[in-house]
């Protein structure tokens, strides 16, 4: 032991253990603070350096103090570093370690020496004051924090956590029945957040629906992350909710403003192109026509040419009666919806084409069991049904009389209508994309416009549904459209 | 003119232009044979019935190809052309002869090796008569 009185007095002071590192390594003194602050009685342990990184430091701080303490042995290298050191009782206690020159300069010392200041705890009145700054934040940013303790198998949450999910102060949250904090469609999210990160470690930061003790389903960010215990187990989540109901509200109706705005650009766009393509075809077509009536001396042939005018002008006013057409689906849009029977709205198309459906042998079966009604523009629904009938009949498979199922139902509370023939069908892989474009026919069919499908699909659209396709060559073809 | 193109092609489905068309060829006299295709398909339903019947003179020396176009548009023409028409033997010039003024349309166009140029319809009788008298020269 040191002699040097002056030197032990400011090792009290200091309040702190040490060791006194000796040539002989297996031989260290370690002072009786030390073995006072572990737990452990004067001379209790074998004090080696071995022993000492075998068993009491934490295994994460053992390579680098057995770096530090060699290097400081050896080469008089100074160094500092926190540990944890295993006490006699087996929890741990977190050191600052320090050597020689944390001491005063005037009482340098000739041994190489180790100092153990024990960290403790921060007085109560910090906590307290902590914890009043913790209470303002969490209820000014409604942040609740909360722990899921996997040993003891219990939640804990804070009383922000309680608040915002509206239960009491004294509830003790359930952690087996936790999925029914979360709102129905976010269950299964919620259980993968937690699962990840209690087999994987994965920490996870989302957002995701709540319900609060009085059915109020909420929007809350939720942040958590794996806690480990000393052998780097995972052996719960701590993390937050913090109530983001307000902020996502606005961003949701912000987001379907921003959809709805999108799809009407893109409207608006895919017609600008429409009008422009449609009517260049004509100008050119007349423009062409005027060189070569200016360019032709034969006058009994200038006449033969002027009258191509009357036929580039009867094309220019059907394309511009479609044009119309699609612009009065959007302008119509706002007509009043009513309630219509399918079988009403039916009766009337079929009157309509009586004729195109008794010469075709058409047969037309239809099911409005599931779904007999429902709210549209009347003159929609039969424009719809219109075309799809008659397109139906059109493109019949040549082998067969066209039979035409039209179905009404209603699937996890949308609606649906459906339409499927038995005529020759479209090759999906070259037409996918085209069958609802202006102007695209598939068919040889000498009366294809490719106008029909494109209106149809419109006047779905505008009042937000869907229309898709599924077909099959020489099988058929079926239509699908959500309201 | 001695030098005249045999045989030229127009795969176009506006019938109004393809009248227009060859009312100029005839009276400017710029070939000796057009023939029309209504659409992709049945213009490359001809080329590839020649392959197996080679006759040099059913090629045409020039195509004026229209872009949209119903069962087979001229993007899907041109992909299936290209596959062939090393086999025709025979040095064909293709133009795209097409309303679209989409830019995105015309830099397509420009990146096929086997389009020579992009005409913007309105065409005129005399970018027409240039078009056949480059192809003599």
């Amino acid at each position: 032991m040191l002699q040097n009185e002056l030197f032990n007095n400011v090792i009290r002071d200091f309040n702190a253990g040490y060791w006194e590192l000796h040539n002989d390594p297996d031989k260290e003194i370690w002072s009786k603070k030390f073995y006072e602050s572990l737990g452990y009685k004067l001379k209790e342990l074998n004090p080696t350096i071995d022993h000492f990184l075998g068993s009491l430091i934490h295994k994460e701080d053992v390579d680098i103090f057995r770096d530090n303490f060699l290097n400081y042995k050896r080469n008089n290298v100074n160094f500092k570093q926190h540990i944890k050191i295993q006490t006699k009782t087996g929890n741990y206690k977190l050191f600052r370690c320090a050597t020689n020159d944390e001491l005063p300069v005037d009482i340098k010392s000739q041994i190489n020496l180790i100092f153990f200041f024990e960290i403790k705890l921060e007085p109560e009145q910090n906590i307290a004051k902590d914890n009043f700054y913790y209470k303002e934040t969490a209820q000014m940013t409604e942040t609740g924090s909360w722990y899921v303790d996997f040993h003891k198998r219990k939640s804990y949450w804070d009383f922000e956590t309680k608040r915002i999910l509206e239960y009491p102060d004294d509830y003790v949250p359930s952690l087996k029945d936790s999925a029914n904090y979360y709102a129905e469609d976010s269950q299964q999210k919620a259980a993968d957040c937690f699962f990840n990160c209690a087999m994987a470690g994965t920490p996870f930061n989302t957002e995701i629906k709540m319900i609060t003790s009085n059915k109020r389903v909420f929007w809350v960010r939720a942040i958590g992350k794996p806690v480990y215990n000393d052998n780097k187990e995972i052996i719960g989540i701590r993390g937050v909710f913090q109530d983001i109901d307000d902020i996502k509200k606005k961003e949701l109706s912000l987001q379907k403003s921003i959809d709805i705005i999108a799809s009407q650009n893109s409207r608006l766009f895919n017609f600008a192109h429409i009008v422009s393509h449609n009517l260049r075809s004509h100008t050119s077509n007349l423009s062409l026509l005027v060189q070569l009536i200016e360019d032709i001396k034969d006058p009994k042939e200038k006449i033969d040419l002027i009258k191509e005018i009357k036929h580039i002008s009867y094309s220019l006013n059907t394309t511009i009666e479609h044009l119309n057409e699609i612009v009065a689906i959007h302008t119509n849009k706002d007509q009043e919806k009513k309630i219509i029977k399918f079988q009403d709205a039916l009766n009337l198309v079929t009157n309509g084409i009586g004729q195109m459906i008794a010469i075709g042998k058409t047969k037309i079966e239809s099911d409005f069991k599931d779904l007999k009604e429902i709210n549209y523009i009347p003159a929609y629904l039969e424009s719809i049904l219109l075309n799809l009938i008659t397109n139906a009949i059109k493109y019949k498979h040549p082998d067969r009389d066209a039979i035409i199922k039209i179905r009404a139902y209603k699937e996890e509370g949308k609606e649906y209508l459906m339409v499927t023939d038995n005529g020759r069908g479209i090759d999906m892989n070259l037409f996918k994309d085209k069958i609802f474009g202006m102007y695209k026919t598939f068919h040889y069919n000498k009366d294809a416009v490719g106008i029909g499908l494109f209106i149809t699909k419109n006047q779905v659209e505008s009042l937000d549904g869907k229309i898709r396709v599924e077909s099959e060559v020489d099988k058929g073809t079926t239509f699908i459209i959500e309201f | 003119m001695d030098h005249k193109i045999g045989l030229a092609c127009i795969i176009d489905d506006d019938s109004m232009y393809v009248n227009l068309v060859k009312r100029i060829v005839e009276a400017k006299n710029l070939c000796k044979n057009l023939m029309v295709f209504k659409n992709g398909k049945d213009a490359l339903n001809y080329f590839e019935a020649i392959l197996t019947n080679l006759d040099k003179k059913s090629i045409p020396e020039i195509i004026f190809l229209d872009l949209n176009m119903p069962i087979m548009d001229g993007w899907e023409f041109l992909e299936n052309f290209t596959n062939i028409k090393n086999k025709l033997g025979k040095i064909i010039t293709l133009y795209i002869v097409s309303s679209s003024i989409n830019p995105v349309d015309i830099e397509r166009a420009k990146n096929i090796n086997s389009v020579k140029d992009y005409l913007i319809k309105p065409v005129t009788i005399e970018d027409l008569e240039a078009i056949f008298l480059k192809q003599i020269l």
